[in-house]
């Protein structure tokens, strides 16, 4: 008799993805895009967050942290390089919108390239010089990137140092759909829409040439320079990449909140992110999404009971991380799952 | 005998010092095509140091490394690759979490133009390019004789599959010259004679093996050369049976007689 391990979320989930056909394969992802989408719909539920405004809960933190999380697992979790600066990205996002926004007549989907853009060359620039180093030497470098980054906006007359930017404009609307303060539901999706550009974009790069020299960087960088993978190519790649996701989180983030400041975007928000993908499953994409929204919902959720919610967060935190230290979802370990859907694609 | 007289790498008086430790001395070694070169010597002699100086792991201190009229001294790592040499190593350093066959399509990667963007929009080229990556690295398993492993991976791997996917892995690479570091190491006498056939089939197909190797049946076996090192030194660079009875290799493997000296 075979014995099944029912707490294996993620092989039970492979295992339906893996038997069902192609027609199957898009029902269940368009129910379960659906399902997601009506989210900001069920705040009357038990998933009400108390005090906090519950689709605004929706949309910053749990969704800007699933798209941050899934940004920051390109460089973690494929190619294996510690990124502790990662909010750098998200800031130059944020503040291309503001100072762009407040200062020309662009709106908040005619920046979003030029913030992705912003964010990418910034990711260049630091990747060049910082990716020859591996480990925690790259980690101090990203580090100290990020606080760069908080520290010139901080100090600087055209972010209005301290004081942060104000009347940043929102969005304008799609069609019928309106962004307003008080009913963030369209916030939502748009954030929903990111997220799936973004996973689209993680799996066609995983099944192929990129994802292959990131798995190979990260498990061993020397044997895969001299198997021929260009990995400083690579490298910066992975880091521009998951620079792009950032900062276009940050530009969504920025006319969403319609004021930014340098106090939010301290290291706390790089820990916080790789708290997400590590609690979640380093290097697994749907480990990423569910860890993130946990570790951004939770905290809301347990509002209630004010400041013992973050040490229930902590305690949550170390007792999953004991239990579970390659995260809820761990990164695939596959056998014969991969001959089988390369063969389909 | 398969050489044709032409050779293909080229080391020109190389010397490697580490500080103060000469680990290679004005080493002269040219491998030509088609033949089976094994590098020999006892433990400390140089030999894998010369591995790391042709494929660009170290720089060498002085001296040349010439390969198919390429000087390799300003070349990274992954375009000596590129230009036709690859390895093995001698503790086995696989990509434990892929599949013994995308340890290979790895490898074969190398010569293919499809970057980042070909795979995002599944552009024509990336496509083609895939399929026949996957059927090369494929081939080369059956070649290898261990397509039955294709889809475990790699560090599930019995042992002895493991080294033979590292040599696989390497010919992904199409190169032409294959450097071997102790492809016998931990191998019974059963599966050695194995491996002296695999190696020599590879040669048959048209690589030029350079190999490390202390097993001195299988080296006598197999190689159509020997070159033996001494701390560094190239002390003899013949055919094996006439290597295999220099009083100065005999020498360095087994010291001098205490009543001769």
């Amino acid at each position: 008799m075979k014995i099944r391990n029912y707490w294996n979320i993620r092989d039970i989930g492979a295992g339906i993805w893996e038997r069902a056909n192609r027609p199957k394969r898009i029902a269940i992802a368009i129910g379960s895009i659906v399902l997601v989408g009506l989210l900001p719909f069920a705040g009357a539920s038990f998933l009400a967050t108390p005090i906090a405004s519950y689709d605004a809960v929706l949309v910053y933190p749990v969704g800007m942290f699933v798209l941050m999380s899934l940004g920051l697992n390109i460089v973690v979790g494929k190619s294996g390089m510690l990124d502790l600066g990662y909010v750098a990205f998200f800031a130059i996002g944020a503040y291309t919108m503001a100072l762009l926004g407040t200062n020309t007549g662009l709106n908040t989907w005619e920046i979003m390239p030029i913030g992705i853009a912003f964010a990418m060359i910034a990711g260049v620039l630091l990747g060049i010089p910082t990716l020859r180093l591996r480990g925690d030497y790259l980690a101090i470098v990203t580090l100290g990137f990020g606080e760069i980054v908080r520290l010139v906006v901080l100090n600087s007359k055209w972010s209005k140092g301290p004081n942060g930017i104000a009347n940043i404009p929102m969005p304008p609307n799609i069609g019928p759909l309106k962004f307003k303060l008080e009913d963030q539901k369209v916030f939502f999706w748009v954030v929903v829409t990111m997220i799936l550009l973004t996973i689209w974009m993680i799996r066609r790069l995983t099944v192929r040439r990129p994802g292959r020299a990131w798995e190979a960087i990260r498990q061993d960088e020397d044997a895969a320079e001299l198997m021929g993978v260009p990995t400083l190519k690579y490298k910066i790649w992975s880091f521009t990449l998951g620079a792009a996701v950032g900062g276009a989180a940050g530009v969504l983030y920025a006319s969403k909140n319609l004021y930014i400041a340098p106090e939010m975007f301290t290291l706390n928000v790089s820990i916080l992110i790789l708290s997400c993908v590590v609690f979640g499953g380093i290097g697994n994409i749907w480990g990423v999404v569910v860890g993130a929204t946990i570790l951004g919902y939770l905290p809301d959720r347990i509002r209630f009971i004010s400041d013992a919610r973050l040490l229930v967060f902590g305690i949550v935190l170390v007792v999953v991380m004991n239990f579970r230290p390659d995260g809820l979802l761990p990164r695939k370990k596959r056998e014969k799952a991969i001959v089988k859907r390369e063969a389909n694609a | 005998m398969t050489s044709n007289g032409k050779v293909l790498l080229k080391l020109d008086n190389v010397t490697m010092k580490f500080g103060g430790v000469t680990a290679l001395n004005e080493v002269n070694i040219e491998v030509k095509e088609g033949e089976i070169l094994a590098l020999i010597g006892p433990n400390g002699a140089g030999k894998t140091t010369v591995f790391n100086v042709i494929t660009g792991v170290y720089r060498q201190t002085s001296g040349n490394v010439i390969f198919d009229g390429t000087s390799l001294g300003k070349q990274k790592r992954f375009q000596v690759t590129a230009l036709g040499i690859a390895r093995t190593f001698q503790n086995i350093r696989l990509w434990g979490d892929m599949t013994a066959l995308e340890n290979v399509i790895t490898a074969t990667d190398v010569h293919k133009k499809s970057g980042l963007v070909g795979a995002l929009f599944g552009t024509p080229r990336a496509r083609r390019e895939e399929t026949e990556n996957r059927e090369r690295a494929m081939e080369i398993l059956r070649f290898i004789g261990i397509d039955e492993y294709s889809d475990r991976l790699a560090r599930n791997l019995p042992y002895g599959v493991q080294r033979r996917l590292e040599i696989a892995r390497a010919l992904g690479t199409s190169p032409k010259l294959l450097l071997l570091d102790e492809p016998a190491a931990g191998f019974n006498p059963a599966e050695k004679v194995e491996l002296a056939a695999t190696i020599k089939k590879v040669r048959d197909a048209g690589y030029t093996v350079l190999l490390i190797e202390h097993d001195m049946s299988l080296i006598m076996g197999i190689s159509d050369r020997v070159v033996v090192l001494d701390f560094g030194t190239k002390i003899a660079d013949d055919i094996p049976s006439v290597v295999q009875n220099d009083p100065r290799v005999i020498e360095a493997y087994l010291g001098v007689p205490a009543d001769a000296s």
